[in-house]
């Protein structure tokens, strides 16, 4: 589907505008990017962002109100329905599936609504029911499995449909923590596994970050960040060390911090003090040991503060809204 | 895109699904004998012993026939759609490479045939107790009957639409179902224009076959080009009010909301 470097996914100066005059609502205002064959995209954005009416958008669920959608070099618009044989996506806040059908039957529906027939899909239909661990509920009623177990089988009736392209919106939502970490490892897996293009909405930083090679960040209907992850979190890699010291520290060292760090914190419990610091140069480091070591301090811990998706995220998102 | 792959799973669904509310297909076949039995003790009470012998209530039967026809296919769409909505399953729906519409049509068609097998277990019961036995001629029936519910596909398919907008507009189906009594009982003498609203022509010919024994070739060809042109014309009518307010749901993006 990506020939010559055609990207899978290619959406340029998307826009969507609901209502008018007064109840006008621009939900998307002029959203673009790009998805090369086997990326995993991440699409990250506050709750009205625009992720989800863009994803509907793409899928033709939705009437853009101007915009171009290409999909492997072909524009969409005017090939509904045929062109959905090369994307599919489950949805937020739908249930997707038949609760009055089996695991398996579901599988087996949606796959055949794509064209995929049960003679071509079977050994593919057991290998997802075997990666996301439901063999022994492949027959019984979806009605009858946990919310967890429900969101797999909505995820793996998609990719039954072997579209190359796949829209997860939201797969975490509604999950507990294991069974939201259970699925993250099986994405992984899936996205390590299988030459498929994926786009991942989520508020699951986690997710996000697990699964990822790229991240979009959308606010307020436009796209605001466009980079992998790893490369935007580098860009927030700071240079805050955090120093654990047993007992509690004489007040000498708050001024002596004070002094030769701009940006300092002393926080104290009763039993150790924590001492953050923003070095302005990596060698400042010695700095802080040598401060400390004249208090008498003794160091427990120290250790650099590693930048995680969701303070990236948040700081992208505040600056965009000109809060601090 | 393989057709017949899509139209395959569409038919099986509706089999397991049917499986599974198989209770509620034998409480609509009873609630169904016992308003036809309603009808036809108050039809007597009112009529007297010359209604239970004549035509009349022979022609209750078929009307009421045409009716129950006529009420499951459109609710099979209507209703379907609604309930697709409500469970979450008609975005995917629409996420098939053979189209929305295709697939609307191979689940009506499917639903004919499981509508035929309810249909005459209904009829056999009806005709076991009113002990008046009408003529099955299949193949002049089948026909007739599938020509006649188009119209009644056409009103569903509006009525699809209408509820893709404003959702929640099921008491209004209901109503319906009522109004489709009137297409069937308007006396054409007095109402000449009666003849072109849905179900009538059909009711009309329908109780020709069956009460007096005329095959479908022998009926008059005007009245089957009335048949015809007023069964094409509703659902025409009824594609392109679903197509409408299909464009309307996907602008103001409401496909999925219920």
């Amino acid at each position: 589907m990506s020939l010559n470097g055609v990207p899978v996914l290619e959406v340029t100066d998307l826009r969507k505008t609901f209502g008018s005059g007064s109840r006008r609502v621009e939900a998307v205002r002029g959203i673009s990017f790009r998805v090369q064959r086997g990326e995993v995209v991440g699409l990250l954005g506050p709750n009205g962002a625009g992720k989800t009416t863009t994803i509907k958008c793409i899928l033709g669920l939705m009437q853009p109100t101007s915009g171009e959608i290409r999909l492997g070099g072909e524009l969409l618009q005017g090939n509904y329905p045929r062109i959905l044989s090369q994307v599919s996506g489950v949805l937020e806040g739908s249930r997707n599936i038949y609760w009055r059908m089996s695991v398996r039957d579901n599988i087996s529906f949606f796959a055949g609504i794509n064209g995929v027939s049960e003679a071509a899909g079977r050994d593919y239909f057991d290998h997802l029911i075997e990666l996301f661990g439901l063999q022994e509920k492949r027959r019984a009623e979806v009605r009858s499995l946990s919310q967890g177990m429900k969101q797999k089988v909505a995820i793996a009736c998609v990719l039954a449909k072997q579209t190359p392209l796949v829209f997860l919106d939201e797969p975490t939502l509604g999950l507990d923590i294991e069974t939201s970490y259970e699925l993250r490892e099986t994405l992984k897996r899936l996205a390590t596994h299988e030459e498929r293009t994926l786009v991942v909405s989520s508020h699951d930083m986690d997710v996000i970050q697990d699964i990822c090679q790229r991240v979009i960040i959308v606010s307020g209907g436009k796209v605001v960040t466009d980079q992998s992850v790893e490369s935007l979190l580098q860009l927030f890699r700071t240079r805050t060390f955090r120093v654990v010291v047993a007992g509690s520290v004489n007040g000498w060292l708050d001024k002596a911090l004070a002094a030769r760090f701009a940006h300092c914190r002393v926080t104290r419990t009763d039993y150790q003090t924590q001492v953050e610091v923003d070095l302005e140069h990596e060698d400042h480091i010695y700095d802080l040991i040598d401060l400390l070591r004249e208090s008498g301090a003794k160091i427990e811990t120290l250790n650099q503060q590693e930048p995680d998706l969701e303070r990236v995220f948040l700081a992208i998102v505040r600056r965009e809204r000109g809060e601090q | 895109m393989k057709l017949w792959v899509a139209s395959k799973a569409i038919f099986y669904r509706n089999l397991v699904l049917m499986r599974s509310y198989f209770f509620n297909t034998i409480s609509m076949l009873v609630t169904m004998y016992i308003v036809f039995l309603l009808m036809f003790y108050g039809a007597k009470a009112v009529g007297g012993a010359s209604l239970s012998m004549g035509d009349t209530l022979e022609g209750l039967i078929v009307g009421y026939l045409v009716w129950m026809f006529a009420i499951m296919a459109y609710s099979d769409l209507s209703w379907s759609l609604t309930n697709e909505a409500q469970v979450g399953t008609l975005e995917q729906l629409y996420l098939s490479p053979a189209g929305f519409k295709w697939l609307s049509g191979m689940n009506l068609a499917s639903n004919f045939l499981l509508n035929a097998v309810i249909a005459f277990v209904l009829l056999l019961g009806i005709m076991l107790t009113t002990g008046h036995w009408l003529r099955l001629d299949l193949i002049s029936l089948l026909p007739l009957l599938v020509v006649t519910v188009l119209s009644a596909y056409g009103i569903g398919f509006a009525m699809g639409g209408l509820a893709l907008i404003f959702k929640r507009i099921q008491s209004f189906f209901q109503i319906l179902q009522f109004v489709f009594v009137a297409f069937i009982v308007l006396p054409w003498d007095r109402f000449p224009w009666a003849k072109y609203l849905p179900l009538a022509m059909g009711n009309v010919l329908t109780r020709r076959v069956m009460v007096e024994g005329t095959r479908l070739w022998q009926l008059p060809f005007s009245d089957l080009l009335v048949l015809a042109g007023t069964s094409l014309f509703y659902l025409a009518a009824g594609l392109v009010a679903f197509s409408t307010c299909e464009r309307a749901a996907k602008d103001r993006g409401l496909l999925g909301h219920y």
